[in-house]
């Protein structure tokens, strides 16, 4: 009589193994990874070209060279071809984790192995991760190898930041393709649905740029925009904490609606618990403003005696700007002073005057450019972008004294040549095709048998 | 409700189990028992109701009433995967993998030895297609491994659906003397065959569904007598009461 005590664990690894499988057993995979060689491939090369032209203009002179950054140079446009891939094509290898068994009829077979739902998920989120993983290590890593080898210069800290943006963009942009997997019965659909988020936040990202009040909310629910917090430099707590309550949520909701014995009725009210829990989470995360600069000129950050000082305002700092948000000095002085501001003073409240200026009419009042700033009942005003004008006069609202700047090295920038491009074209256009063609081959190998049984004498055999 | 008489205790009731889909009755207040180590064989008709059956006793399914009991205790149908194991039909798993790899993930998730394997392998037929890929396998050998997927589950009771569909009648009577032989070993099967020959000849007891309701349940003597006909074949029951 066999044991009605129920098989209660299993091991994940099977698992895992077997979603490895099925993504690189399939031909998207491959595809993508043969796609990554020209797109990658062909923004590292402009990259490498334009910093080289910049770098040979800088090279001799200190004050140039500071503002060559590897990081913008090189890593943001290498990466910029990555992201494009991961947007347009990730999602069907992502889809086939899930989509393959919807479509034959296995999610019957996979639904009763003794995994819970949310462990089949996880595991197959983290195949999607290490799909992610392979396809930046051969696209960008080959990039990065090179810059190396052309005696590039890499900081770790950007590298790193750059590369947690872009996982999270890859496993957020998976869990939409496995919750879009588990709502549809075919990967055709399920493609549709994950495209739409992808795609859609382009368009949501160019249609709503610039646009305060409604527009700008909806502006919040674009992906694209998610990355730019790394590709600055900037490690966002709130961000990173956002992206993965948002990887979870979608997680959540395909363990929802992958399993076929629940009602449909059920499902949404578990859908709706899901949803809201995931609102709860996002505006949570909203509210934590911990961010570093993880940047080696710390471009995010005034000098380092200046965040000491701005640090000790624990009052109230309110600052109206009189300014339209798609004027460009509003640009300047949020990039130059009010994104530092934030990060480096704990009450900071920004707010933009409304009804002063139309662009499109160009009718102003003569306030327009006027930004006021409040500290301590104590108001002053200044039309500059720059924190040396604006930060003394802080200190002077505040009651304090300009801090003495600390001497520390300026970033040297680095300026670097790089002339012999050709086996870096034949790497990516021919050397790595060919490599990922071979890999592609050699997981199509037909399989020893007997090797798999561990058997010297059986009875099978292929 | 058919109340089955039974000989033994019963490993699983089904009680007054009913599936509509939209207005119609899929499956209509249906119950009866499977004894342990029976092989009790679902028949009817196509579109009577077996597959719908199967599905939502293995909780794929959600139905819209009844439960069921396992060794007299109700089990959701989240957790029924934990007592039965059901092998569905018109499945062909993880096309783009080899056999064998598909094979040694589910023994590798049970917990199943190389030697089980090789073993089961042998029993169904599957040696010189461990090396090929699910998606040319044909409709035949696809059925070999989908029985062996079902005989390396750990659950003591196996839902399958037409388990003997894509056999010739050589190949038939082979699996017939697999599936005995695993019934033989304590497991208990639950049978949807919609060839009322095979079922004869497999079957221990039977449940006879038309329309979505049992129209009768026990062995074939039994049947025979409660149509009051001593000499009657499977067939002949089986239209008496449909």
């Amino acid at each position: 009589m066999r044991s009605l005590k129920p098989q209660t664990r299993a091991p994940l690894l099977p698992l895992l193994v077997k979603e490895l499988w099925e993504i690189f057993g399939g031909r998207a995979a491959w595809a993508m990874l043969l796609l990554l060689c020209p797109l990658v491939g062909f923004s590292f090369m402009e990259a490498l070209r334009i910093y080289s032209e910049a770098s040979s203009v800088a090279i001799g002179s200190p004050v140039m060279a500071n503002s060559l950054s590897p990081l913008d140079g090189i890593l943001v446009p290498t990466f910029g071809g990555f992201y494009v891939a991961v947007t347009l094509l990730f999602p069907f290898v992502a889809i086939r984790v899930l989509g393959g068994e919807k479509e034959s009829g296995a999610v019957r077979l996979l639904l009763q192995l003794p995994y819970r739902v949310s462990t089949v998920i996880g595991i197959k989120l983290v195949a999607v991760g290490l799909a992610w993983f392979v396809a930046a290590g051969v696209a960008c890593g080959s990039a990065l190898l090179a810059w190396l080898f052309f005696g590039g210069h890499l900081a770790g800290p950007e590298l790193l930041n750059l590369l947690l943006g872009h996982g999270l963009y890859a496993l957020l942009v998976g869990s939409i393709a496995l919750f879009a997997a588990s709502l549809s019965d075919s990967s055709a659909t399920a493609a549709i649905i994950t495209l739409a988020f992808t795609i859609g936040s382009w368009v949501l990202d160019f249609t709503t740029a610039g646009s305060s009040g409604f527009m700008g909310l909806v502006a919040h629910l674009s992906l694209t925009p998610t990355l730019r917090t790394f590709e600055g430099g900037l490690l966002s707590f709130g961000l990173v904490a956002g992206m993965i309550a948002a990887i979870t949520g979608f997680c959540g909701l395909a363990a929802v609606w992958l399993p076929t014995g629940v009602p449909a009725r059920k499902k949404m009210w578990r859908s709706a618990v899901c949803v809201a829990a995931l609102g709860l989470t996002l505006g949570a995360s909203g509210a934590l403003r911990t961010t570093f600069d993880v940047t080696e000129d710390q471009r995010n950050s005034f000098a380092t005696a200046d965040q000491w000082a701005l640090a000790k305002l624990t009052g109230p700092l309110l600052i109206t700007v009189h300014l339209a948000i798609e004027d460009p000095r509003y640009v300047d002085l949020r990039r130059n002073v009010l994104a530092k501001l934030e990060r480096a003073a704990p009450n900071v409240t920004v707010e933009i005057a409304d009804g002063l200026f139309s662009p499109r009419t160009g009718t102003s009042d003569e306030r327009y450019g006027e930004v006021t700033y409040v500290y301590n009942r104590r108001t002053d005003a200044s039309r500059s972008t720059s924190p040396r004008e604006i930060l003394p006069l802080i200190y002077s609202l505040a009651g304090l004294a300009p801090p003495t700047q600390l001497s520390t090295p300026d970033y040297p920038g680095y300026p670097l040549v790089v002339t012999q491009t050709g086996p870096v074209w034949a790497w990516f256009f021919g050397g790595l095709p060919l490599l990922i063609a071979l890999c592609w081959r050699w997981s199509r190998r037909t399989l020893d048998v007997r090797k798999m049984f561990k058997l010297e004498d059986t009875h099978a055999h292929a | 409700m058919t109340v089955a008489v039974l000989r033994s205790e019963p490993l699983m009731e089904i009680v007054s189990l009913t599936k509509r889909y939209g207005e119609q009755l899929a499956l209509n207040d249906v119950g009866f028992a499977v004894c342990e180590g029976e092989v009790l064989g679902l028949i009817g008709p196509n579109g009577a109701g077996k597959t719908t059956l199967l599905e939502a006793l293995a909780g794929l399914l959600p139905s819209d009433n009844g439960f069921v009991l396992v060794r007299g205790a109700s089990i959701a149908p989240a957790r029924r995967r934990d007592f039965m194991f059901y092998v569905p039909d018109g499945v062909r798993p993880y096309a783009d993998q080899p056999v064998a790899r598909v094979l040694f993930f589910v023994a590798d998730v049970y917990g199943r030895s190389r030697e089980f394997v090789a073993g089961i392998v042998i029993r169904v037929g599957l040696e010189g297609s461990l090396a090929k890929r699910v998606g040319s396998l044909s409709k035949g050998f696809n059925r070999r491994l989908m029985l062996a997927l079902g005989f390396l589950a750990r659950q003591p009771l196996l839902l399958m659906d037409e388990p003997f569909d894509g056999f010739d009648l050589k190949q038939t009577r082979e699996m017939m003397k697999v599936l005995r032989r695993e019934a033989a070993q304590g497991r208990t099967l639950l049978l949807s065959i919609h060839q009322l020959s095979d079922a004869e000849r497999m079957c221990d007891r039977f449940v006879l569904l038309s329309a979505g309701e049992v129209r009768g349940v026990g062995t074939l003597d039994e049947l025979r007598t409660r149509i009051k006909a001593p000499n009657a074949g499977l067939e002949e029951v089986f239209l008496a009461l449909a």
